[in-house]
């Protein structure tokens, strides 16, 4: 009978692409920096992913990891044979290695890597003068302690901790009385008092099923490691109710090599326990504590139809359930925050990449990456981010002797600073290169019709710099250039105005440009026009709303088939909302409401049936395949249920 | 010399009954507080060897005033009254340094169990 | 001849089609009006709440390009984790059934449909929820 190795393989994907991660920011930082210290990270990261490949049976996987391992060893051996050369090898065998993990993701069996494999090869003799050995894979499915006790043996010893005063270590077991209403909360108690005294190891049952009062007969054991006296551990429980204190004893001390689960950097600087968590109950989390907050607010729609005297009991009722919620809500949020670091370890390999092909030599600098910020903002961040980046160093960042000439050190310089402002995330992307021309931007806009040249002539420099973020406007001044400024930087701009950022762009001819994104911890929350067409709801980012007006369209006057609104001391274009969500256009005269919204090019008036106010609503972000559909920005539910659109309005009216 | 106990709680009813459980078993109530903000003022004022907190409370809840108060007293003994379905919150307590909890509904003499107990006189 | 496979077996207008149950995660009952989405195709019947998500809905006989027999959709299937947020919507649903021996379908070869079963005697068009999910995509 074989086991399914199946269940194993999620965890194989998830840990495998970890440490291919992590070996392909060692590389960068090896080469970099020449960091020593990177070599053996890197032969972990490889002999740990061999030693997983090997246990699944992944043949081609566990024969270029075992390659990479020895050639990296060889490297640690003879640090001078390192070069840049043998940097890009070891890069491609990462990459091919993460692309057989993403295809063991996919349900397909992983390619072998011949040409790589024998470039791999060829390396290693040139280093070590001889062959690589053959790699040993399971050819019977094995049970995955396999893979876990390789990863053990990678771990050096040097790595464990060396111990100032051998602390002694216990063995306690104590028992919850079965009376004890809330187990979990009485046995949590009793750990969080133990682990004030030392370092609590082997909790059976584990942490999380503890607090889930998942207690077989009321029995928690653990390992105790404390410099406190056996009277000490005693006394802290003695005035614990409900818990009795059924073993405590001595015990050897630990043997040396301890199973840890991960290995590496991040280990190193976060001891705290964590859990890994499935991104999507984290989303399911949220949706369901959002139900939670419109059941409540429908309770309490509910009970103000009730006779006086019987209200305040339910009100009570309801303000407690709100605030529990409420504080339900603030823990999910807080689960799903997660370190920009997430997406920013991944540019200095791109920064690498984008500099060799383009002939720069950048050094991308990062701070503050450790900020923290809801999930779904990361996610919808990952892609500007590095497009940013490339064009920094595409365009803004020139090239070794063009910065010579114009007194500048040789090697440009990106930043990446994020730090927090309040209840925002500001995030800083600035090179040092040679900036953006407003001037250009104004003509290259004017040429694309994308304003008039009066209008050009009203907008100051900075303003002129957010010209690139229209489609198609760019100031590269190499033709055959098809990834000049101006392509994707609409995309940027409206991904992060999507969450409910902003971004401002500055810049200084000679001197560089920085971006500077602002953005919102959380899924935004944001403040909504709600407006009706036909039987249909509409949200509007108040953001962009300038204002709202009623007039008849019958007597407005027109040029050719628009309206024209008058508005200030100007004239805006009328576009029926109706219209431009595809809707068919009521004919019903009479005066209706107006409202105008700052779109690209200026203001423009939305004619719509009725203005609905004002409302504060957790913007969605929208999941395939609406987030095809052109002119939405999100989705969000209003309190009655229904889901409702938060329209682009620029996209709308360019679609 | 009876211990002093100050109770925190926003529902007039449930102090009441707290303060008659506290009173059956010869504590002396020295005060009491509506909110986290207050209980907090009143724990500096009164020093008491014992504070009940309500957790789900207005302006403050009982979490942070649990935390201000250890701020200020370390050695300070608070119990978080609480309801089945509020383990979650109860633990959030224990971490910012509750000592111990009790379950409503309250019958006088597990409260009075678990507060001896805590105070390590039983 | 394979295993018999259960599947979810449901009536488009008055023909019987039916989806792998794996393929399917829950079926539910419309809500009374969707929310449109704006400028798609009229098999897009729009949007619902389910529970919290916002769950794209499509109407399958429409999706299917077959003539409208006046029956109104009256359950929406939601296809599984993978594409959860995607419904379609249905004449009704009749149950679970397993089928064996899908064969190909005369006449009635598509990306969308993976062959003919026979469930007691009556003929069932078998579905390929990858060619479903890829007509769908092919709408936006």
């Amino acid at each position: 009978m074989t086991i399914d190795m199946s269940k194993y393989l999620g965890l194989f994907v998830s840990e495998a692409t970890e440490h291919l991660e992590a070996l392909g920011r060692d590389l960068v930082a090896l080469e970099r920096e020449g960091e020593a210290g990177a070599i053996d990270s890197m032969f972990r990261h490889a002999h740990s992913v061999k030693g997983m490949a090997a246990s699944m049976g992944f043949e081609p996987v566990a024969r270029l990891a075992h390659r990479v391992e020895d050639l990296v060893d060889a490297v640690r051996a003879a640090p001078d044979r390192l070069d840049r050369e043998l940097v890009d090898v070891l890069l491609a065998a990462s990459d091919t290695l993460m692309a057989q993990v993403r295809d063991v993701a996919r349900g397909s069996a992983p390619q072998e890597a011949h040409a790589l494999l024998e470039q791999l090869s060829a390396r290693l003799r040139d280093v070590t003068g001889r062959a690589p050995l053959p790699t040993r894979v399971a050819r019977t499915v094995v049970h995955l302690q396999a893979a876990a006790s390789a990863d053990a043996h990678a771990r050096p010893r040097e790595e464990v901790e060396p111990v100032r005063r051998a602390p002694s270590r216990w063995a306690l077991k104590f028992r919850v009385a079965p009376a004890c209403q809330v187990p979990g909360v009485r046995a949590f108690l009793v750990h969080r008092r133990l682990a004030a005294l030392g370092e609590v190891s082997e909790l059976r049952p584990a942490l999380e099923d503890l607090k889930a009062g998942r207690i077989p007969d009321g029995l928690v054991s653990l390992r105790l490691e404390t410099s406190s006296s056996e009277e000490a551990i005693r006394t802290s429980l003695r005035n614990v109710p409900e818990v009795e204190l059924e073993v405590l004893k001595a015990v050897e001390a630990p043997p040396p090599a301890a199973p840890v689960q991960d290995a590496g950097r991040a280990a190193e600087a976060e001891p705290g326990r964590t859990v890994k968590v499935r991104t999507e109950h984290l989303d399911y989390f949220l949706d369901a504590v959002g139900e939670l907050m419109l059941a409540t607010a429908r309770i309490r729609e509910v009970g103000k139809a009730l006779p006086e005297g019987m209200r305040p009991p339910l009100e009570e009722g309801v303000y407690r359930l709100h605030a529990l919620v409420k504080d339900l809500h603030d823990k999910v949020m807080t689960v799903r925050m997660t370190p920009l670091s997430v997406i920013t370890d991944r540019l200095p390999r791109a920064a690498r990449d984008i500099a060799r092909k383009r002939g720069r030599e950048v050094d991308l600098v990062i701070t503050g990456a450790d900020i923290e910020l809801d999930r779904a903002i990361l996610d919808v961040l990952a892609d500007p981010l590095l497009h940013l980046l490339r064009n920094c160093i595409d365009h803004g960042i020139e090239s070794p002797e063009e910065r010579q000439a114009a007194r500048k050190a040789p090697r440009g310089r990106v930043s990446v600073s994020v730090r927090r402002q309040r209840d925002r995330v500001v995030l800083e992307l600035e090179d040092d290169g040679r900036g953006m021309d407003a001037a250009g931007l104004k003509a290259a806009a004017v040429a694309r019709g994308s304003l008039s040249a009066e209008a050009a002539a009203r907008l100051s420099d900075r303003e002129a710099l957010l010209l690139c973020c229209l489609p198609g406007v760019s100031t590269a001044r190499d033709v055959s250039d098809i990834s000049g400024r101006g392509v994707g930087m609409d995309a940027v701009k409206r991904s992060v105005e999507g969450v409910g950022g902003t971004l401002e762009i500055d810049s200084e001819p000679g001197r560089g440009t920085r971006f500077t994104l602002r953005l919102p911890l959380t899924v935004a929350v944001v403040q909504l026009l709600l407006v009706a067409v036909g039987d249909e709801v509409y949200g509007l980012p108040i953001a962009k709303v300038v204002g709202a007006v009623e007039a008849d369209l019958a007597v407005l006057s027109r040029s050719r088939e628009t309206a024209l609104l008058p508005h200030g001391t100007g004239l805006l274009p009328v576009h029926p909302l109706a219209g431009l969500v595809g809707m068919e256009e009521a004919t019903v005269g009479g005066v209706r409401p107006f409202v105008v919204v700052e779109a690209e090019s200026g203001k423009v008036a939305l004619a719509v049936d009725r203005l609905l106010g004002q409302e504060e609503v957790v913007l969605k972000a929208l999941s395939r395949p609406l987030d095809r559909v052109p002119g939405l920005s999100g989705v969000t539910i209003l309190g009655s249920g229904r889901p409702v659109f938060i329209l682009d309005v620029p996209r709308l009216l360019a679609a | 010399m009876a211990k002093r106990v100050l109770v925190v709680d926003d529902a007039i009813f449930m102090r009441n009954m707290i303060k008659d459980i506290f009173a059956s078993g010869g504590f002396d109530v020295v005060g009491e507080a509506a909110n986290g903000l207050e209980a907090v003022e009143k724990y500096r004022e009164l020093r008491p060897d014992l504070t009940t907190m309500d957790i789900v409370m207005p302006f403050k809840s009982g979490i942070e005033a649990t935390r201000e108060i250890l701020k200020q007293d370390a050695s300070a003994v608070v119990i978080m009254c609480s309801a089945l379905g509020q383990e979650s919150l109860v633990m959030e307590a224990i971490e910012a340094g509750a000592a111990d909890f009790i379950v409503k509904p309250f019958r006088a003499e597990d409260v009075l169990a678990v507060v001896k107990k805590v105070l390590g006189e039983a | 001849m394979g295993a018999p496979v259960r599947h979810v077996v449901f009536l488009l207008q008055k023909e019987r089609y039916a989806l792998p149950l794996a393929a399917v995660r829950e079926v539910v009952v419309p809500p009374g009006r969707f929310t449109r989405v704006p400028r798609v195709p009229p098999a897009v019947s729009g949007v619902m709440n389910l529970r919290g998500r916002v769950v794209t809905v499509l109407c399958l006989r429409r999706l299917l390009a077959l003539p409208d027999g006046g029956q109104p959709g009256e359950k929406i299937v939601l296809l599984d984790r993978g594409r959860r947020d995607l419904g379609l919507l249905v004449t009704d649903v009749e149950g679970i059934e397993s089928l064996d021996r899908v064969s190909a379908a005369p006449g009635r070869q598509s990306s969308t449909v993976s062959g003919i079963a026979r469930l007691k005697g009556l003929a069932v068009t078998v579905l390929d929820p990858d060619g479903v999910d890829a007509a769908v995509a092919a709408l936006f």
